[in-house]
């Protein structure tokens, strides 16, 4: 018998065809849900259930899946498996999409809410959900975040391209640009056969991206209120990662009302945490917030 | 709660020497647990302002659960130590003020015992309010001996502090001895300066109780008086080794941009910031302490970076 069991699931949102993954040990327990949201660049399966030759030990949703969750995923308009539109796929659109997907989740599991965790981009569309659907996310851990965007080396790079991501809906992608991923903040902080894989993967099923992110990321940050997040958060930084500054995202931890709340800097660590060598590190951390015990006492406080 | 206490745990007591004073140093350890969890470090835990070392942190109180620090961390394989500063517990009364500084001479003066003892050339290090400020300044001066550091209610430069502002209010007093007489009233009424709910109710009693038989009935005025007008006490500029900051939603020992503000300026980028809904100043003995520990153990057991 496998270890794991799989699911594929679809989304009609709105006539658009989105692709829902769920993996989990392969018996008839229920599990905690825990849903992870990808960002601009790759598909969800793509980057969070990835298996790369002669490593076993690179996909995201195996590794919490043999820790006891039932683990979920969806390739977001324009990605993966789902329908290739005219739309952009922007950060918002990730909200109702996300919902529909919670609603056949909820069907399946009887699961009404789930911990989210997003990368990048998908740190903003976790976010942003869980400002609409605060009742639907019990944690969220946002992973290579971004607030404002003030002073992003990234951002002021993307920035620079920011009327091609306006004037289109999709942007090409190739090997060579899916390497950049990895290489562009440090450059030795993952194996070089994560981005061959990868784009072995991504490119079988599209040799385009949807814009939508990318022009969020430049123009229209913020696009959460750290003051309309009700559950516990943990924000994830990679040493390296050029996505955001220090300071901007130290600025959203301190105006988070909620007092369950955790920063976390992991030396190291580049954008794609959950891909780079010290992704052993990542997944402690996750896993340690994931299974903190409840509150005991009943104080209301 | 449900944690196991290991049943072979092995206390230690040892002594060492600054000066013409005494210091009291206890270990605590589990062989079967240290066999089940090979290579757990060594966990020196520092205590603070007002009450001693195992007061702090190996109450025992069997009836209400595990309230020992030091046997939950040796229960897991840790290697766990802690000692008496000056004044305190059952090392030398002394007409010091033990402040922060003598604090870190007291460290100083234990570690090498302990390496002695049990061949550790450095330990993870735990402190809580003013024992975050011996363990932060001991880190400072002593790189080498400091694996890793937790500091759990710390305060930094103090700016804004609820806790403090009142304090400062009797400076002159805690200036103008070196120790103030305190009753177990005055050990309960540290349970519930910033809310009440959080400790069980028998609790304070119970601690006041162990400390007047663990040496207690006066503290020094040094940390007090420290934490009025002598902060910072800790460079973070200067501290080299993973940090976990580990703050309590209603401790008013410090505000949260103070605390934000020190983790900022830490140099090193192996450092986690974890505030804990339903905990005050003393998080140890809390209602939610098995919170405390899951979030303790898991930076502890930080598997290594592969990289170079």
């Amino acid at each position: 018998m496998d270890k794991f069991s799989q699911n594929e699931y679809w989304v009609n949102h709105r006539g658009v065809k989105l692709y829902l993954y769920r993996k989990r040990l392969n018996d008839d327990a229920n599990r905690p849900s825990f849903f992870l949201v990808h960002g601009s660049s790759f598909s969800g399966p793509g980057g969070f259930d990835l298996h790369v030759s002669g490593r076993d030990d690179y996909s995201f949703m195996e590794k919490f899946a043999s820790y006891g969750f039932d683990v979920w995923t969806l390739d977001h308009e324009g990605y993966g498996r789902s329908d290739r539109t005219d739309g952009n796929s922007n950060v918002m659109n990730a909200i109702p999409e996300l919902e529909e997907s919670m609603k056949i989740m909820e069907a399946e599991t009887g699961h009404t809410a789930a911990a989210f965790y997003g990368s990048s981009s998908g740190a903003l569309r976790a976010a942003v959900y869980a400002e609409a659907h605060p009742e639907r996310v019990s944690k969220l851990i946002l992973d290579a975040f971004v607030y404002t965007g003030r002073d992003a080396p990234t951002l002021i790079e993307r920035a620079k391209k920011l009327d091609q991501w306006n004037s289109n809906n999709t942007r090409p992608v190739n090997r060579d640009f899916i390497h950049s991923i990895f290489t562009r903040d440090k450059p030795g902080t993952s194996e070089e056969a994560v981005a061959d894989a990868l784009a072995d993967y991504e490119l079988a099923l599209g040799n385009t991206v949807p814009t939508g992110t990318y022009a969020d990321m430049c123009q229209r940050l913020p696009l959460c209120d750290p003051k309309k997040i009700k559950c516990p958060v943990q924000i994830i930084r990679g040493e390296h990662d050029g996505i955001a500054t220090e300071e901007d995202l130290l600025a959203f931890y301190n105006q988070l009302e909620v007092r369950d709340k955790q920063f976390v800097i992991i030396p190291g660590q580049a954008h794609v945490s959950h891909l780079g060598l010290n992704r052993e590190r990542f997944w402690h951390v996750v896993r340690s917030f994931l299974d903190m015990p409840g509150r005991e006492d009943n104080s209301g406080l | 709660m449900d944690f196991k206490t290991a049943l072979d745990i092995e206390s230690q007591e040892h002594w060492a020497k600054r000066g013409e004073i005494d210091l009291f140093i206890f270990r605590k350890f589990s062989p079967s647990a240290q066999l089940a969890n090979p290579g757990r470090p060594a966990l020196l835990l520092v205590h603070g302002s007002s009450f001693s070392a195992r007061t702090a942190y190996d109450l025992e109180a069997p009836e209400f659960g595990e309230y020992s620090l030091m046997n939950v961390f040796a229960s897991l394989g840790y290697d766990v130590w802690t000692m008496d500063h000056e004044g305190y517990g059952k090392s030398s009364k002394t007409d010091g003020f033990s402040f922060i500084k003598d604090g870190v001479a007291d460290l100083e003066a234990a570690f090498p015992v302990i390496e002695k003892i049990s061949g550790h050339r450095s330990a993870c290090f735990f402190g809580s309010s003013s024992g975050a400020l011996r363990a932060g300044a001991f880190a400072n001066s002593n790189p080498e001996r400091v694996e890793k550091l937790v500091l759990a209610a710390l305060v930094w430069t103090g700016e804004g502090s609820p806790s403090l502002k009142k304090r400062a209010e009797k400076i002159d007093e805690w200036k103008a001895s070196n120790l103030r007489r305190v009753d177990e009233a005055a050990y309960e009424a540290i349970f519930s300066r910033d809310v009440t709910g959080l400790t069980i109710p028998e609790l304070p009693k119970l601690a006041a109780a162990a400390e007047m038989a663990n040496g207690g009935g006066s503290v020094p005025n040094g940390t007090y008086i420290d934490m009025c007008i002598n902060l910072p006490a800790v460079d973070p500029l200067e501290i080299r080794c993973p940090v976990l900051i580990f703050r309590g939603d209603h401790d008013g020992i410090a505000t949260d941009e103070d605390v934000i503000g020190f983790y900022s300026a830490l140099p090193n980028k192996d450092k986690q910031m974890i505030m804990m809904s339903g905990q005050a100043h003393n998080t140890t003995i809390g209602i939610n302490r098995h919170r405390f520990w899951h979030v303790l153990d898991s930076f502890l057991t930080m598997p290594p970076r592969v990289d170079s």
